[in-house]
């Protein structure tokens, strides 16, 4: 009986992937090694390490933060081990994530309100993670070897690069600081002429923290996609949209990330919009 | 464990053989009713690729992280108390007060917050290396695709972890990190106000928040990642760990054919494994 040799087929991809993967796991049965003890050594060495380097990081952030009064508000290498108890009264405070959602801030400071700070809050961010979750079926060679696989190799070096560009980025966003703002403000009064009624208003707003989020005059950090507000005036909200909006932001601007700043009281919020209605964005 | 003699068995023999069965009886019990001993015999003894390397012992050292987390997390439970509520005894809110009184008082208490504290930011990079390490290897691919997912899903549980834990020690920089980061969820078409309004607990972040937040962070996310660790690593044990891609020894290599040229040369043994070209299955 003579063997006729038949035309091949080429095997589907599952059928591929099944056979490869059946080969593995003949492979792993006549050549592998056991996992205890050989890779179970490596993983307890490493998992000493990691306690060690925590410990490690647990005595660093205490020993370095030690200060006279043991009251651990002085910040060490790696920050205070606590700030002053909540205060929902002040406003003055840099609003600060832990640092691996920093790229997430960061990339608010790229998106602005109102017109595109949905990508950087919402539309980035799900996006990156529908591509992650759905990784394996974008890419579904068999083809493991980094050598070969140029598009997976490029789009994660460029995924690292700017995930660690924006940590870095936000990691040294500049802090505005309100003893530090309050003397830009004979500046803002020369450059943008603003009149004396506006002045009580211009202070309070380099001291209340508007300037941690808002950029006004060259002035302050834009953080969380808050927009500049040298020429806010120029929108001719009116005094009481403006009180109403520091009341409750999102109830004049539906979806706005800024707290309220209710606590300042009527009077100061007040003064506030004055100023506010008076910058024109002259210079 | 019984050993057969030819000649009558000595006294010290049979008092050794006595001694045994005493030893492995509760052994015997358990695996008897459970099979769990040998469910951790096949656990420990399972082949894993002999060329496997260091960078595969991130994904244990996430989970030693965890574990960590889960220790330290159990220690500060019982001496923290989720309350903004203001303590009449020192005018501060309950909360900061016993999260002060953690560090500065109790003992080693520093160091069991220290190490929850810095051990997030670790198991937060540990999770990140580990998933560079699995797509670097192309270890996502057929037949693990379910098990990256697994691992997406517990790397943003882990992020929602220290999220709603940025909040507990309630003080300045937690409040003021998740008014700001509770609004941006707020900016969410659809769901983003409902998800806002039911993180807050009402119009305002306060106590409700606190505890909703203490709630969600010890007892729902991390009930989520356990669950989610034991599917992650079932799986792992099912589908076994892959090879280095670009080992000559790598698990799962195509067979070069009649010792001709392979057709994809990086997927084909560049040393037959028994050391004669287009005999498969050899055994050395």
């Amino acid at each position: 009986m003579a063997v006729v040799p038949q035309p091949k087929e080429k095997p589907s991809r599952v059928d591929e992937q099944r056979a490869g993967f059946a080969r593995y796991k003949d492979d792993v049965k006549t050549r592998g090694k056991p996992f205890y003890p050989y890779a179970m050594f490596h993983d307890t060495i490493m998992s000493l390490v990691v306690v060690a380097v925590i410990i490690g990081l647990a005595a660093i952030w205490k020993w370095t933060s030690y200060g006279p009064h043991h009251d651990g508000l002085n910040p060490g290498l790696l920050g205070p081990e606590y700030t002053a108890p909540a205060d929902p009264g002040t406003v003055s405070f840099v609003p600060r994530p832990d640092w691996y959602f920093y790229f997430l801030f960061y990339l608010l400071r790229i998106f602005k309100w109102p017109e595109s700070v949905f990508l950087g809050t919402v539309g980035v961010p799900t996006i990156a993670l529908m591509l992650l979750i759905g990784l394996p079926f974008l890419d579904r060679r068999r083809e493991r070897r980094p050598s070969a696989r140029p598009v997976a190799m490029v789009a994660g070096v460029l995924t690292i690069l700017s995930m660690g560009v924006l940590t870095w980025k936000g990691a040294t966003a500049q802090e505005a600081l309100a003893s530090e703002v309050i003397r830009d403000v004979p500046r803002w009064i020369h450059e943008e002429n603003l009149p004396p009624a506006a002045v009580p208003g211009a202070k309070l707003f380099a001291t209340s923290g508007c300037t941690a989020c808002h950029t006004y005059a060259g002035s302050g950090g834009s953080n969380l996609g808050a927009p500049d507000l040298t020429a806010i005036g120029t929108r001719n909200l009116g005094i009481p949209t403006q009180v109403k909006h520091l009341q409750n932001p999102s109830s004049v601007t539906p979806g706005s990330p800024m707290p309220s700043f209710a606590s300042l009281g009527d009077d100061r919020l007040h003064q506030l919009a004055i100023f506010l209605e008076a910058s024109k964005g002259t210079h | 464990m019984t050993t057969t003699y030819k000649r009558k068995p000595t006294k010290s023999e049979l008092r050794r053989q006595q001694m045994e069965t005493a030893i492995m009886y509760p052994v015997d019990w358990l695996e008897e009713r459970s099979g769990l001993v040998g469910g951790l015999r096949y656990f420990l003894f399972r082949n894993v690729p002999a060329d496997v390397n260091w960078m595969q012992t991130l994904g244990s050292a996430a989970l030693t992280a965890f574990l960590v987390q889960t220790i330290t997390g159990v220690i500060l439970a019982m001496y923290y108390t989720p309350s903004a509520q203001t303590d009449p005894a020192t005018g501060q809110p309950v909360a900061w007060e016993s999260i002060r009184h953690i560090t500065d008082e109790v003992t080693m208490g520093w160091l069991v917050r220290g190490m929850h504290r810095w051990g997030a930011s670790v198991f937060i990079i540990l999770m990140f290396l580990h998933m560079g390490r699995v797509f670097l290897f192309g270890a996502y691919k057929y037949p693990r695709e379910l098990n990256w997912i697994i691992g997406v899903l517990i790397l943003v549980s882990g992020m929602m972890e220290g999220f709603t834990g940025y909040l507990l020690p309630w003080d300045q920089t937690a409040y003021w990190a998740s008014v700001v980061g509770i609004n941006l969820n707020g900016t969410a078409p659809f769901l983003g106000p409902w998800l806002a309004q039911f993180l807050r607990g009402g119009q305002e972040i306060g106590g409700e928040t606190l505890t909703r937040f203490y709630s969600m962070h010890m007892l729902l996310i991390p009930g989520a990642i356990i669950g989610l660790i034991g599917l992650h690593l079932y799986l792992v044990i099912r589908l076994g760990v892959t090879s280095p891609p670009w080992s000559r020894e790598a698990a799962g290599m195509e067979p070069s054919e009649n010792g001709r040229p392979p057709l994809r040369p990086g997927l084909t043994r560049a040393v037959p494994r028994n050391g004669i070209a287009g005999q498969p299955g050899g055994q050395k």
